[in-house]
């Protein structure tokens, strides 16, 4: 104790401030990885107490690290989340077999991760043989499993994790394109599980599930709080959502039977997050009697015209989240915005092209955005496809929406003209309004946003990290000003680009805060050589040229991508064949 | 493989292609291959010149031409080396090896790289011979016509304007799961009655 007790006081007294124990005690509290950060770079000790005790970390690209680099540094992490191709993959714009394999990961965590309990991947590429590595090796401890928008695997893989990872609360597979062989897999977890919280096999083609595992589930797992499935019956479902009584969300389903016999289905008392697949506006009523209690609704895939929109609507006065096609209209976002004053996220994708497949209504311009930004204070998060727009609307939403972190536009291409164009003024200020917007994306078409435009952007987004640029500018002069700004950028994306290689490369050595830069469609020369202005020691540069695929009656063009990203693991050892890095030491310049 | 051809499927886009809605075909059917000559036609023929004869011009045995002949091997270096391009692997695509056999020995493939793209026609043989007989013809003051592969030149605007063709023509990308969604709206609605499909 004596000697101890001295260790403690030479520690107080050869270090200012906290002791190392004081420190240990304040450490765990702090969780934010911007914070961590911070912290980890004081000195030597503060960094490895850091690296102790680190709870999750999250690698945005998993080629800038490796395994090996993560485990000698975070030991003892508890929650990991890896993120493998570019956001464009889930576009169509990335080749399957662009890389992204969880494999040398899922190896690291079997040996060495001892206190890891939750696993994201995200855009990845997952095999059976993984699956199996991981239940074996951690399924006694796995609490969370998170395969998001995989492939590469199969319902073979599934069944280990049903069998061996008994602990999971949360098991999502949302978007993951998933072999199926059979449904034995859910089986499995119905019978080897009693704590799971949360299902999801959203947006995944799996067919062979059955209902009455399902139900198996909701018996047995008395917290099961969220479950999100495939097509499947709604009426084959009512007995599940009787043995679900905590159940607060549910997604999924399907409604083929005549729409009188859903009156029947009586969903779980404390159900607030819902999302029906293909409810039309004669099932719809089923909502009606809770629908004051619903905070968050998917409609994305639900076959509702303008007018079904208003009237669901405007009965959901405590609606925080919606999300749904454009076919909502200007009318809808007006009903929206008069009856759901708390509304903070608002997701409205594109819908359909042909005139026949949506409603005529089924447009949102700027009449629908001035409503909104006026009507809900509240939104922290604004995505919407629109049809038409003005500088006024956009200045509305700099005005009203004081909360916004996350604003993200796309001009669709239909109409051929557009009522105020370019949109420089607006987007100024949108983002001199818009304090704490750190997620931004504008997608335009030519003369959307001059190089003035272009500049303002760069000028007033001091605290973006992300953004997504397409068809903005005039020429590489709006790049390299918007360039000099932009202090925070960290991952920039940019789509049908009119700037050249020089000016892209030139702009990302003047983004301070750049680690991650994806384009496709730029001014591409010859032989790439200008990119190499770029050049610099950990910067991978990769390359997918651009195709011209001549097919028997069409011509499919795919421009050129780049993709460029800070890495301490050097260049990939797996590259497909459509992918090539750009290689400095070919060029004479030395890395 | 002892076909004529060297087929690539980078992206599995026969069978993407294979997958795909009607709907979605129609969508890509863009330009279609008479649109794609038509084009080419419009193109300077100064750019067609330059570029056919510094294939020609290239010396046997260089790792980054490609040539549709099959007796020669086909390569893919992984790593470039010094003197090598920038690009020292350009995917090189081919038509569906159906087309080649469909329009039999009257058509072969004519390779055209350009800019950094490789493009591959069928053309019939008096087409090609045209092609390759403007080449020779139009000389011209070219000094030394440039290996694709080699130094850059900063592009005319003619060239400019190719490149943009192939570069800018992006219609806004749409998201996999809606796009899946779309197409099984449009066959639940094509079934006569929902119940009876």
């Amino acid at each position: 104790m004596e000697e101890n007790g001295n260790k403690l006081h030479k520690t107080m007294t050869s270090q200012p401030g906290m002791s190392d124990v004081v420190l240990g005690c304040v450490m765990p509290y702090i969780d934010d990885p911007k914070d961590r950060d911070a912290v980890s770079l004081v000195c030597r000790r503060w960094y490895e107490l850091d690296a102790l005790t680190r709870k999750h970390i999250t690698i945005a690209l998993c080629y800038t690290t490796s395994p090996d680099r993560l485990r000698r540094r975070f030991r003892h992490l508890e929650s990991l989340k890896l993120k493998g191709k570019p956001r464009a993959a889930m576009f169509n714009l990335i080749p399957e077999d662009w890389g992204g394999y969880v494999t040398p990961w899922v190896n690291e965590i079997a040996e060495n991760f001892n206190c890891l309990k939750a696993v994201h991947f995200r855009r990845m590429i997952v095999k059976d043989s993984d699956l199996e590595v991981l239940a074996r090796s951690r399924g006694k401890v796995l609490q969370v499993l998170k395969l998001d928008k995989c492939s590469g695997f199969s319902t073979d893989g599934l069944l280990h994790v049903g069998r061996l990872c008994r602990q999971l609360r949360t098991l999502f597979l949302e978007e993951s394109a998933i072999i199926e062989k059979d449904g034995q897999w859910l089986h499995e977890l119905a019978v080897n599980n009693s704590v799971l919280m949360n299902l999801n096999f959203y947006m995944t083609d799996l067919m062979k599930v059955s209902c009455e595992d399902l139900e198996f589930i909701a018996q047995n797992c008395r917290n099961l709080a969220s479950v999100k499935i495939s097509d499947c019956e709604i009426l084959d479902l009512v007995g599940f959502f009787h043995a679900a009584p905590v159940l607060e969300e549910f997604c999924g389903g399907l409604f083929n039977e005549q729409p009188e016999r859903y009156a029947a289905v009586s969903f779980p008392p404390r159900l607030c997050r819902l999302g029906l697949t293909y409810m039309g506006k004669n099932e719809m009523p089923i909502v009606f009697p809770f629908a004051s209690l619903l905070k968050k609704l998917d409609l994305l895939y639900a076959f509702l015209d303008t007018e079904d929109h208003c009237l669901l609507i405007q009965r959901c006065p405590n609606l925080e989240v919606l999300e749904t096609r454009n076919v909502i209209g200007d009318r809808g976002l007006e009903v929206l915005a008069r009856s759901c004053k708390r509304l903070k996220r608002l997701r409205i994708e594109r819908g359909a092209d042909e005139q026949e497949m949506e409603d005529e209504e089924g447009v949102v311009s700027q009449r629908g955005l001035m409503a909104l930004a006026q009507g809900c204070l509240e939104l922290e998060y604004l995505a919407v496809y629109v049809s038409d727009i003005t500088n006024a609307s956009l200045q509305y939403i700099g005005t009203y929406l004081k909360n916004l972190c996350d604003f993200r536009l796309v001009l669709l291409d239909r109409e051929e003209r557009i009522t105020d164009l370019p949109l420089d003024d607006g987007v100024r200020d949108l983002l001199r309004g818009c304090e704490k917007l750190r997620r931004f994306a504008l997608y335009l078409r030519p003369g959307g946003l001059t190089d003035v435009g272009l500049g303002y952007i760069g000028q007033y987004s001091p605290k973006v990290r992300w953004m997504l640029l397409g068809y903005v500018g005039g020429s590489d002069v709006g790049l390299l000003e918007f360039s000099k700004g932009c202090p925070s950028l960290q991952k920039l994306e940019m789509r049908g680009c009119c700037f050249s290689e020089h000016a892209l490369a030139a702009s990302v050595m003047q983004l301070t805060s750049l680690r991650y830069l994806w384009v496709q469609g730029y001014r591409a020369s010859e032989s790439g050589r200008d990119l190499l202005a770029m050049a610099r020691p950990f910067w991978n540069i990769e390359l997918i040229p651009a195709r011209r695929i001549v097919g028997e009656d069409a011509v499919i063009e795919h421009p050129a991508h780049i993709l460029a990203y800070y890495s301490l693991a050097g260049p990939r050892t797996d590259f497909p064949e459509s992918v090539i890095p750009l290689d400095p030491s070919a060029a004479g310049i030395s890395s | 493989m002892s076909r004529a051809s060297v087929e690539l499927d980078f992206f599995g886009m026969e069978k993407q292609n294979c997958c795909k809605s009607r709907f979605q075909k129609s969508l890509d059917r863009r330009l279609s291959f008479r649109g794609l000559q038509g084009a080419l036609s419009k193109v300077n023929p100064e750019l067609i010149k330059s570029v056919i004869a510094s294939g020609l011009k290239n010396p046997q045995g260089q790792d980054n031409v490609y040539q549709m002949d099959s007796n020669k091997s086909f390569s893919v270096p992984s790593s470039p080396k010094e003197t090598q391009s920038l690009f020292p692997a350009l995917p090189l695509l081919t038509p569906a090896a159906r087309a080649t056999s469909e329009n039999g020995p009257e058509t072969a493939p004519l390779t055209i790289f350009y800019n950094g793209t490789v493009s591959v026609f069928n053309v019939p043989r008096d087409k090609a011979e045209s092609i390759l007989k403007l080449a020779v013809e139009v000389e011209g003051n070219s000094k030394n016509v440039e290996p694709i592969d080699s130094k850059v030149a900063s592009p005319p605007s003619d060239r400019q304007q190719l490149l943009e063709t192939l570069n800018g023509d992006l219609p806004i990308a749409r998201r996999k799961s809606l796009q899946r969604f779309l197409e099984k709206r449009k066959e639940r609605m094509t079934c006569a009655s929902p119940y009876a499909c």
